[in-house]
């Protein structure tokens, strides 16, 4: 199995035009969405990119998904650029990277049964054997846990509590049996008493399907024991990137390390000292110059208005772009 | 800056659509079949030289609007000497030196004929509008405030049955119930009052209005009221609504200071809307009431077929509509803090 | 499609029908519009076979005959021409009826169109569409159409396509936003990524929601259609051979029926036509409510009165600021089982306290902390239970006193700030407002100063003042809730899910606010959350409710390092700890209860771990272990 090149992405930037900020200004600005992210996913891998509300996170998802397209930059797939696709050459594509949304409710037309919108990718891509078509369905529901898929089959999904239309979703995702699966905040909107449920269904598909996760969070507390890396965003680019371990222990960047430090633990005995950021995320539109995160870092330099750090290696698998760790 | 760009915006959006009215207004007149003018000509009993004087009459020997024709060498004529005297742009000009025409019927100037019929319609839509909007969203705030309660059942219900009456025919109902009671039937005055004191005279007109106004409050209040309640009824059930009962609040402090503003907003927007139809309303109730406004003046003139009387209160009412509706909008853009500052 | 697939479609058509019917049943004014408009229908059709003489028998009249008032022969008198009015009415159905469904039938296509296309593909085609749908909406329609009657002939057919051509406006504006709110809702998106064409998305997707909307849209075209036809025919530009209402009523008008006190052939025609157009209505607005619907409830709708037993409750307990005891909460819904949203919840709360009241979605959490002031939606009812708040008992106090408590005594930081602040009213007056109401002594030319003395102990600079909520951030918005929540002094504040879509920084950002305003102030906090970490971070007890009843009550520590109840235990597991990376995630098994459908033994029973028969049957009491810890657990028994 080749562990290289299997999904890469290069210097990914798309940007959207906003107009013009006033009738006067003849210059249209651009709202900087995701702002040059490079990284590699290996098959059957669990990536993390965790980062907050504005940071790009979704807007990379749609890029890669080919639903935006990029700016500049490449992505490739098993070697093959995969950047600029028409819609025919992009939907054999399609099959092999599938996606889950934030909210079950939303992402489920509320006017087809469960077995229509488990077939419907099938029909779309032209399985005709109807045979094969329904044991390809039930395969897919039963593995995402909604068992024996004949309860569910034409039932609606308001007929469903949360937990069973996210596994929906993932059937619907599973049945064209990916390689990639893109989740974006696939737990967010669950009970807590659930959503483990997911995020185990989602840990046990890499391993029974050899499925890649690149599972898109807001909540780093959440990719504990699931992910193999994890990827931090902050205005559009990757601030720090590592293997789980390293970045929930070890973390380099100081936006990592505030990141961690508010994320409340479940043990009253262990109340910590909080590192909390004032002020809110910039927008996108007018980015800070140097390093992006200056204006809000505690322990900023001088030097840190000027120039913009590039990620520094740090280990084998572990780089973050900090000037901190320049020198 | 915004604001500025919205109020431009709309301001040269609305000149555009009166620019469009004028040219619709000119090939609806060109080009469908009814005209007797240009019907007339082509009536063969008609000698050569007549059909020619009445060309000539009617401006209809000139190209229609521009010289394209002018390669017909029939068609010649004076467009070669002024490439904008053709129908089209005689009629622009004439249109803004405030001419329209003159009436088959009475042979007076258009103008003057809608001029004089102007305010009438004006005083009649401004009453009975303003009527039916005080009228309209006082019972709507009731209803929604007594949601689902007697009170409100009975006002959603007539409300309903209020909307459902053409128009005409409640005029027509209550011309009979007046009759009955004394209403003068017909017109703005009594012939002869111009000679009373001034407010007499007045007495006199507001006596005439009445049956009019009454129409047309009835029909328009229903609409106002359902609107008026399900837009309080979406505002009451928000979370504001619940911080401000949580305040301490009482109901009526609610409904004056977090309530009334905010669901009236979309009911300015109704408004402006509805003002085309409003003036649907106005035409039906000035026929039947023989009241002296455009929108009798458009029966008079469907029934004499007098067209030119017709062009002209089209395009009037069309304008009017228009910049009323501008005026309602920029209104709107004023009051919706969410607007102006963005 | 496939031929395969079809009956099981058709099937599900079916079955779609008749869940719609299900409900439209129910719908009063809907079913009498669908009678009025079936009645009016059967007469139409029928009419020859109904209609006492046949539609055109001028023939024999004769100047006796005109304007006959109602007797045996005519029931309801003859017109004009000597014609029976009951007959002329029957007939006039017909055109009148023609006229309506023709023309809406045109101008829906149209609108459809124009809408579909312009929401769906957006970009220069909707601009294009959208302008021009805009230029026809202005111009006021009812002359445009008398103008082009005047100008052609006045025929039926000319009428039909006049008013149907100039009446599409307002359906292509409602069908492009529907279509514009379809398309943005995330299974289209989902159907993007599968790989789905335009044309499969629109028919599978877009097409089977924008329907419906289509449908109630056509009845009212239809009545529109139907109102236009007899305003033209009565200004006199109707088919004089066809002999609709307007047209009856346009004859009637203009032949003396007024002079002669003829008002039935005034009175029938008219009649119709409100019939049919109230009928249209009154279905278009059941339809309405069966495809969209609303609760028909808002906040001042007066709620239903509190009840209270006279037995098992003390008297408050002195040191408490607020002494919850026994609260029961129910929903009624008329013909309905009330639901029971909240069980026998008691806790309470000292000054300068931190409660933490965890549960998750549909724990009655939310309910419990709306009724504590008594802000419950009309269909809650307080059916037991006290709240003490300085020794009075909230649940029976009177409104004007329970006003005064509200904000002064007890304030709420809201879930959401960008829904609970008034968006057309500066932050600064809603803040003035709450000082103007309960400090009435408060010196006017002071509330300035105040209000920014407040803004500035949450954060936000005084030049903020003046703004309105669209123009805070998320994090800036609840901020200003605090702000407002603090203004007059409260001794308790109830902070419900205050962080809940906020970011992780700015929520961290707000609790560390709510902490050291709770020290600096000595305020007394209950705060509601489904976060267990930030409870742990915070709280000086807990209350941990499950399906509306109250599982586990006790002092934060021991919540965490000594559970007793199965459901606080399982809920730990499931809690991501991120000082503990490798731990598997446990889940627990099944979904929280749906209120209507709560088990009939303990609540937590059917994912308990732990369950045995009895936990099935039989509602566990709550069992007090001593130093304050309350657990509600069949297994808790023995060990008392």
């Amino acid at each position: 199995m080749s562990t290289d090149n299997f999904l890469e992405l290069r210097g990914l930037k798309k940007y959207f035009d906003v107009g013009r900020p006033s009738l006067f200004s003849r210059k249209s600005r651009d709202l900087h969405a995701v702002d040059g992210v490079t990284f590699t996913l290996r098959r059957s891998e669990v990536i993390a990119l965790v980062g907050e509300s504005g940071c790009g996170k979704s807007t990379l998802a749609l890029l890669l998904m080919g639903l935006e397209d990029p700016t500049e930059g490449t992505v490739t797939y098993e070697g093959r650029d995969i950047t600029h696709l028409d819609d025919r050459q992009r939907k054999d594509l399609r099959r092999k990277i599938q996606m889950v949304f934030q909210d079950p409710y939303e992402s489920l037309n509320p006017t087809q049964t469960i077995e229509e919108i488990v077939t419907e990718p099938l029909i779309v891509h032209g399985f005709a054997n109807t045979a094969d078509r329904d044991q390809r369905v039930k395969k897919a529901m039963e593995d995402s846990g909604l068992k024996p898929a004949e309860v569910y089959l034409h039932r609606y999904p308001h007929e469903l509590s949360g937990g069973q239309r996210q596994r929906v979703v993932i059937a619907a995702a599973l049945v064209l049996e990916p390689e990639i699966i893109l989740a974006d905040e696939p737990v967010s909107m669950l009970d807590v008493s659930i959503r483990a449920e997911i995020i185990n269904l989602l840990a046990e598909l890499r391993i029974t399907r050899q499925i890649a996760v690149i599972f898109i969070t807001h909540d780093l507390g959440s990719v504990g024991f699931f992910a193999d890396r994890v990827a931090v965003m902050y205005l559009g680019r990757i601030v720090e990137i590592g293997t789980m371990l390293e970045v929930l222990e070890k973390p380099q960047h100081p936006y990592t390390k505030a990141l961690i430090s508010v994320i409340p633990v479940p043990n009253p005995r262990l109340r910590r000292e909080r590192i909390i950021l004032q002020g809110e995320t910039p927008n996108p539109i007018d980015i800070p110059s140097g390093c992006r995160f200056h204006p809000r870092c505690p322990v900023a330099l001088a030097t840190c208005k000027a120039s913009d750090p590039p990620l520094v290696t740090l280990s084998k698998t572990h780089q973050a772009s900090c000037l901190l760790l320049v020198q | 800056m915004n604001r500025t760009r919205a109020f431009l915006k709309k301001t040269a959006w609305a000149l555009f659509t009166i620019i469009f009215v004028i040219i619709l207004n000119f090939f609806l007149f060109r080009v469908l079949p009814g005209d007797p003018a240009r019907a007339g000509i082509r009536d063969p009993r008609l000698k050569k030289e007549a059909i020619e004087m009445l060309r000539v009459r009617f401006g209809l020997d000139k190209p229609v609007i521009n010289c394209f024709e002018s390669l017909n060498p029939i068609q010649v004529g004076s467009c070669a000497v002024n490439p904008f005297d053709t129908q089209f742009f005689i009629y622009v000009r004439n249109l803004v030196q405030g001419e329209l025409g003159i009436s088959y019927h009475t042979n007076r100037p258009v103008t003057d004929i809608l001029a004089e019929r102007l305010w009438n319609t004006v005083l009649l839509i401004g009453a009975g509008q303003i009527l039916s909007i005080i009228f309209g969203v006082a019972l709507g705030v009731f209803a929604a405030w007594k949601a689902r309660t007697s009170i409100d059942y009975l006002a959603v219900g007539s409300s309903l049955v209020a909307w459902s009456l053409p128009t005409f025919w409640l005029g027509i109902i209550l011309l009979f119930w007046g009759s009955g009671h004394g209403f003068p039937l017909a017109g703005k005055a009594t012939p002869g009052m111009s000679s009373m004191p001034l407010l007499q005279q007045w007495g006199d007109i507001a006596r005439h209005m009445f049956l009019p106004t009454l129409t047309y409050t009835i029909v328009y209040m229903g609409e106002y009221t359902l609107i008026m309640r399900s837009s309080l009824m979406d505002v009451l059930s928000e979370d504001y609504i619940l911080t401000a009962k949580a305040k301490g609040l009482n109901a009526f402090q609610i409904l004056k200071d977090h309530a009334l503003k905010n669901a009236m907003l979309p009911l300015v927007t109704v408004i402006a809307i509805n003002l085309g139809f409003t003036v649907a309303g106005a035409i039906q109730i000035e026929a039947v009431f023989s009241w002296p406004g455009l929108g009798s003046a458009i029966y008079e003139a469907v029934v004499r077929r007098d067209f030119p009387v017709l062009q002209g209160a089209f395009l009037l009412i069309a304008v009017a509509v228009i910049l009323a509706n501008l005026i309602a909008d920029l209104t709107y853009n004023f009051l919706d803090p969410r607007v102006q500052t963005e | 499609m496939e031929s395969t697939i079809q009956p099981s479609e058709q099937n599900q058509l079916l079955s779609r029908f008749s869940g719609f019917w299900q409900s439209f049943k129910k719908n009063r004014s809907g079913l009498i519009g669908l009678g009025m408009l079936v009645i009016i229908l059967i007469m139409a059709i029928f009419a020859p076979l109904i209609a006492p003489y046949a539609s055109s028998s001028t023939s024999s009249a004769g100047l006796s005959d005109i304007y006959n008032p109602p007797s045996a022969a005519h029931w309801f008198g003859t017109d004009d021409a000597g014609q029976d009015v009951f007959s002329n009415f029957i007939f006039g159905a017909r055109v009148s009826l023609t006229v309506g469904f023709f023309a809406a039938f045109i101008s829906i296509i149209i609108g459809g169109i124009f809408g579909l296309v312009a929401g769906f593909f957006g970009g220069r085609w909707e601009n294009f569409i959208m302008r021009f749908t805009d230029i026809f909406l202005v111009i006021p329609d009812l002359p445009l159409m008398v103008v082009i009657v005047a100008l052609t002939k006045p025929s039926l057919l000319n009428i039909i396509f006049v008013i149907g051509l100039l009446g599409w406006t307002t359906t292509a504006r409602v069908v492009r936003s529907q279509t514009l709110a379809v398309k943005s809702r995330k299974f289209v998106l989902r159907a993007r990524a599968i790989g789905a064409g335009k044309g499969h998305i629109v028919t599978r997707h877009i097409l089977p929601l924008v329907m419906p909307i289509l449908v109630v849209q056509a009845v009212l075209v239809v009545s529109l259609a139907i109102l236009n036809e007899s305003a033209l025919s009565f200004i006199g530009l109707g088919d004089p051979t066809a002999l609709s209402w307007g047209q009856m009523l346009n004859y009637a008008f203009g032949r003396g029926a007024m002079s002669t006190g003829a008002w039935w052939a005034l009175v029938v025609p008219g009649f119709g036509i409100v019939w049919v157009v109230l009928g249209l209505t009154l279905l278009g607005q059941g339809l309405e409510k069966v495809l969209n619907p609303r609760l028909e409830t808002h906040h001042l709708m007066p709620g239903r009165p509190s009840v209270q037993s006279e037995a098992g409750w003390d008297v408050a307990k002195k040191g408490t600021l607020l002494e919850v005891q026994n609260l029961s909460i129910n929903y009624v819904n008329e013909g309905q089982l009330p639901a029971r949203a909240v069980e026998n919840v008691s806790f309470t709360l000292k000054e300068g306290e931190l409660i933490g009241l965890v549960g998750e979605s549909g724990c009655g959490k939310t309910t419990l902390m709306l009724s504590l002031l008594r802000l419950l939606p009309a269909a809650g009812q307080i059916v037991n239970g006290r709240v003490f708040f300085n020794g009075k008992d909230l649940v029976t106090l009177g409104d004007e006193e329970l006003n005064d408590v509200r904000w002064k005594g007890i304030s709420i930081v809201f879930q959401g700030a960008m829904n609970a602040l008034n968006p057309v009213r500066t932050i600064g007056e809603q803040i003035a407002e709450s000082i103007t109401q309960h400090l009435p002594g408060f010196p006017k030319e002071n509330i300035d100063g105040r209000v920014i003395e407040l803004l500035d102990l949450v954060g936000i600079a005084a030049d903020h003042k003046d703004h309105f909520a669209h123009q805070y951030s998320g994090g800036m918005r609840q901020r200003a809730m605090i702000a407002m929540a603090l203004a007059c002094n409260p001794q308790v504040i109830i902070a419900d899910e205050p962080t809940t879509a906020l970011d992780v920084m700015i929520q961290a950002q707000i609790l560390e606010l709510l902490d050291n305003l709770r020290k600096k102030l000595g305020l007394a906090i209950i705060f509601v959350t489904h976060d267990l970490g930030v409870v742990a971070e915070m709280c000086d007890k807990v209350l941990v409710m499950y399906g509306g009843v109250t599982a586990e009550y006790a002092d934060v520590d021991i919540i965490y390092n000594n559970p007793k109840h199965p459901y606080t235990q399982e809920l730990l597991k499931a809690f991501p700890d991120l000082t503990k990376p490798k731990k598997k995630l446990a889940s627990i098994p099944g979904y929280p209860p749906r209120l209507e459908a709560l088990p009939a033994g303990c609540r937590f029973a059917p994912r308990c771990p732990s369950a045995f028969p009895r936990c099935h049957t039989e509602q566990p009491m709550l069992h007090d272990l001593g130093n304050e810890h309350i657990a509600s657990c069949h297994l808790l028994e023995a060990s008392k």
